[in-house]
């Protein structure tokens, strides 16, 4: 280990994210190596450590004989405060090298909130933020990620994007980079060829122009590149590279433990859910597979515990199967097999008892609003009855807490739809104390999580105006004064960062200078609470002269030109269009298995959806 | 069914991983190994592993003990050897055997520390040692509240040596170790730097064995 490094890992906390050599992490022999790739999470590594994209990406470039990857996470601020004074760049933790001189950069954007720490990283690593700045071939820095489907606000840092799956195009952009290299062409040749490559935007080819009234007039490409961009997608989930093991962190991360896709996209179309939309069309991947990958990663890693984690997993169309294949083999080797969200609609009696054989987890529903009118807006279909119906089979299964997610702010909300969160908490209070069979002698806790909502890109709420926090903060005392049981606990999320996660998420190339400005001034890690600068980011959107409310609570006419509408993630702007406008008459829209709704995403898969 | 004593190397940057994250290696370890250990009973059974003494962050160890409960006949070579084909690099099982000692019977551990002898020459650590009235605050813990103590260190310290060669420095000493008083070399040169106003740090530090009350080696 560099001698510098070893001097000051002593001061500072939890070293251990800072030394590489977990099991599993690849060394290779960089004499023989044509391509470096750091792959970089701009976040703690605990939280990067956790996130399934990584590992795919990770364990495809290092499967190449030509390619070294490397994993990159934010230092955290006393372990940068050291590197900065001792003059150590940001380095790749399985080699100790500097990234500086690696050939590929690719970070993943999981989250807006993240922007500024790919600047400070960016800058850690000793390269100028702004793309323009780097001028020679190598680094090409890279993102990719669901935020990337309006990377807009972040575009000037950046030399590209890979839109939608990642693990095809990776390749084709690795192949195409080591051939420029080899020809020892400069980066805008590359760009120029990259930008060829479908589901590759090169945001320098792109110039947008303005209206008076600040919104986006036109964007028109340049030097070749095409009108629109459409997303990658993978067709076949089980033919596509899926890791046989997972680096083994030495320290505890949020989700430590195998995880494992089991398929893409959601079948519901909750209008409010960008991941839902951004994933289409929906691909499963087949039991026999996912039970066989869980196999070999839980021999390859030693963890104890699966956790199924895809949109929605309980629609997986044969989880009965599946459940039955892993719960062959689980218990006898005492692991254990985790269900993390389950729909209220099909939580069968059935299931139930199946999922009694391994640990319980809590019991925690999302009806996203308080009452029917709302939910049918937002096309949550989930019915009160249905709700009461499954808490009361996990009460007689003995359950006794409940969690319930909702989100204010919603379009069209009025304050009985806030009150309605509380009467609705109430019957699931009430249910339980008229349910015979509930567990003895206890009592129920019912709590409730808040969050405020933001409306996203390639959503059917993408034009909605987003609630301001003055509104948000009265929905938030009104829903507190009305609680109606002391049984019931609310907690709500933090309104400030909300705002912020608006404004960038529907941003436009203008904010790259507010989120310059910000990170100058020392904002970083804005998501954690802790060093969220809410002041200095309101200042810095006054200094570059943008009014944070033209982006986050301005409703947007169809007929705007929206920032990202030259992206193509599969579901036409018809179709959502059509979703906003039922929306507004309170209409649902059945779900996939019900129904096809023509969002458009399955033309991205010779016309096919696996529902 | 039978307890086995492994004896841990635990080197280069694994210093910086934790006694919790030990633990937590270990049991992954195994399962990955395939060695069939003893779980304990309940709703949540967890194989049994226990690691007798921990070692402070930063500070490497030769032959650290760490006691399983194995079912069947799987043997203590066996053991070791599959181990080390899953351990991560600078972790490796140097003996198993079964225990001779309690736990309890560990009274100190022996240390190597490597010093710059730019900071500090054999001659004055040997003063600063040899002088008395070395202090270090350790966290405690008073009721529920974190409080600072001032720990006598020179009390604690009885034997050590010093030895110079090729422009390097070594201190061989003898510190505290096990449930009841500890103190760990890092703590040590705390109290060094703190007595002489200047800093010393530790180029590296390794634990080198663990003794009883009586001085001999804890087994
Ligand atoms: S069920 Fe609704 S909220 Fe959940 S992933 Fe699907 S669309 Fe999104
Ligand atoms: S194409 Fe049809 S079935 Fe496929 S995701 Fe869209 S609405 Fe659902």
């Amino acid at each position: 280990m560099d001698k510098k490094l070893e001097r000051i890992l002593p001061r500072v906390q939890k070293p251990a994210r800072y030394i590489g050599g977990e099991l599993n992490s690849v060394v290779k022999d960089k004499e023989k190596i044509g391509l470096r790739y750091a792959f970089c999470f701009p976040d703690s590594y605990e939280i990067g450590m956790s996130h399934l994209g990584i590992k795919i990406l990770y364990a495809i470039a290092n499967s190449r004989e030509d390619t070294w990857c490397e994993r990159v996470f934010a230092p955290w601020p006393d372990m940068e405060e050291q590197m900065r004074q001792n003059g150590i760049l940001l380095y790749g933790l399985e080699s100790g090298d500097p990234i500086r001189d690696f050939d590929m950069i690719g970070f993943t954007l999981q989250y807006e909130l993240c922007y500024t720490n790919v600047l400070n990283m960016l800058d850690l690593a000793g390269l100028p933020v702004f793309a323009k700045d780097r001028t020679a071939l190598s680094p090409i820095v890279m993102g990719g990620g669901p935020c990337v489907c309006n990377p807009e606000p972040i575009a000037p840092f950046f030399d590209l994007f890979s839109l939608g799956d990642g693990e095809e195009v990776n390749n084709e952009l690795m192949d195409l980079y080591l051939e420029h290299k080899k020809r020892g062409s400069d980066k805008q040749a590359f760009l120029a060829d990259a930008a060829k490559i479908p589901g590759v935007y090169v945001p320098s080819l792109y110039n947008v122009s303005y209206h008076a009234d600040g919104t986006v007039g036109a964007v028109t490409p340049a030097g070749g590149a095409p009108e629109t961009v459409t997303k990658r997608v993978v067709r076949d989930l089980d033919k596509v590279a899926y890791p046989e093991s997972f680096v083994v962190p030495f320290i505890d991360v949020v989700h430590d433990r195998v995880t494992h896709e089991i398929f893409r996209g959601c079948i519901r179309g909750c209008r409010f859910c960008q991941a839902c939309f951004l994933n289409r069309p929906i691909r499963e991947k087949s039991p026999e597979t996912i039970n066989e990958q869980c196999k070999v990663l839980c021999r390859n890693t030693g963890y104890d515990e699966i956790s199924l984690c895809s949109l929605s997993s309980s629609d997986y169309s044969r989880i009965e199967e599946l459940l039955n294949l892993l719960l062959d083999w689980t218990p006898q080797e005492k692991i254990n097999v985790a269900l993390p969200s389950l729909r209220v609609d099909n939580f069968s009696d059935e299931l139930l008892q199946k999922l009694k054989k391994v640990r319980r987890s809590g019991l925690t529903f999302a009806p996203e609003a308080g009452t029917q009118r709302l939910r049918d807006v937002i096309n949550k279909n989930v019915t009160e009855e249905e709700m009461l119906k499954t808490a009361n089979i996990a009460f007689s299964g003995g359950y006794c807490a409940v969690k319930l997610y909702f989100m204010l702010g919603l379009p069209t909300e009025t304050d009985e739809d806030v009150e309605g969160i509380g009467l609705l908490a109430k019957k699931v209070v009430d249910a339980f104390y008229t349910n015979p069979d509930r567990p003895a002698g206890r009592g129920v806790q019912v709590s409730i999580s808040a969050s405020s909502f933001v409306p996203k890109p390639f959503t059917p709420f993408q034009w909605e105006p987003q609630a301001t926090a003055e509104e948000l903060q009265e929905k938030q005392q009104h829903l507190k004064e009305t609680l109606p049981s002391r049984k019931i606990s609310v907690s709500f999320h933090d309104i400030e960062t909300s705002c912020l996660e608006g404004v960038f998420a529907r941003g436009d190339r203008r904010l790259a200078d507010v989120i310059y400005r910000a990170w100058k001034q020392g904002c970083t890690f804005d998501s954690w609470g802790d060093f969220f600068k809410y002041d200095v980011w309101m200042r810095c959107f006054a200094d570059a002269g943008l009014d944070p409310a033209f982006y986050a609570n301005r409703r947007r006419a169809f007929s705007e030109v929206l920032p990202w509408d030259h992206l193509n993630y599969g579901v036409s702007r018809r179709y959502l269009e059509r979703e906003a406008q039922k929306a507004m008459r309170a209409e649902t829209t059945p779900n996939c298995k019900q129904g096809c709704a023509g969002c458009g995403a399955n033309k991205l898969n010779g016309g096919h959806c696996d529902v | 069914m039978y307890d086995l004593r492994l004896w841990l190397s635990k080197k280069g940057s694994l210093k910086y991983v934790s006694h919790l994250d030990m633990f937590r290696l270990m049991q992954r370890a195994v399962r990955r190994a395939g060695i069939p250990l003893w779980y304990t009973e309940g709703f949540n059974p967890h194989p049994y592993i226990s690691f007798l003494l921990a070692l402070s962050l930063g500070i490497e160890g030769e032959g650290e003990p760490v006691d399983l409960r194995i079912v069947g006949e799987m043997t203590p070579e066996e053991v070791r050897e599959r181990l080390n084909a899953v351990l991560p690099r600078g972790l490796s099982v140097v003996a198993a055997a079964p225990p001779q000692d309690k736990p309890a019977a560990i009274a100190f551990g022996r240390y190597d520390v490597y010093l710059d002898p730019a900071q500090i020459s054999g001659a004055e650590l040997q003063d600063v040692l040899a002088g008395g009235g070395l202090t270090c605050q350790k966290s405690g813990k008073s009721g529920h509240k974190k409080i600072m103590k001032t720990v006598d260190v020179s009390a604690q310290l009885r034997e050590w040596q010093i030895e110079e060669k090729d422009g390097s420095l070594l201190l061989h000493v003898v510190l505290p170790a096990g449930s009841t008083v500890n103190l760990n070399p890092l703590q040590l040169l705390e109290a060094v730097s703190e007595k002489r106003g200047a800093p010393v740090y530790a180029c590296s530090a390794v634990r080198t064995a663990l003794l009883k009350a009586d001085g001999k080696e804890f087994r």
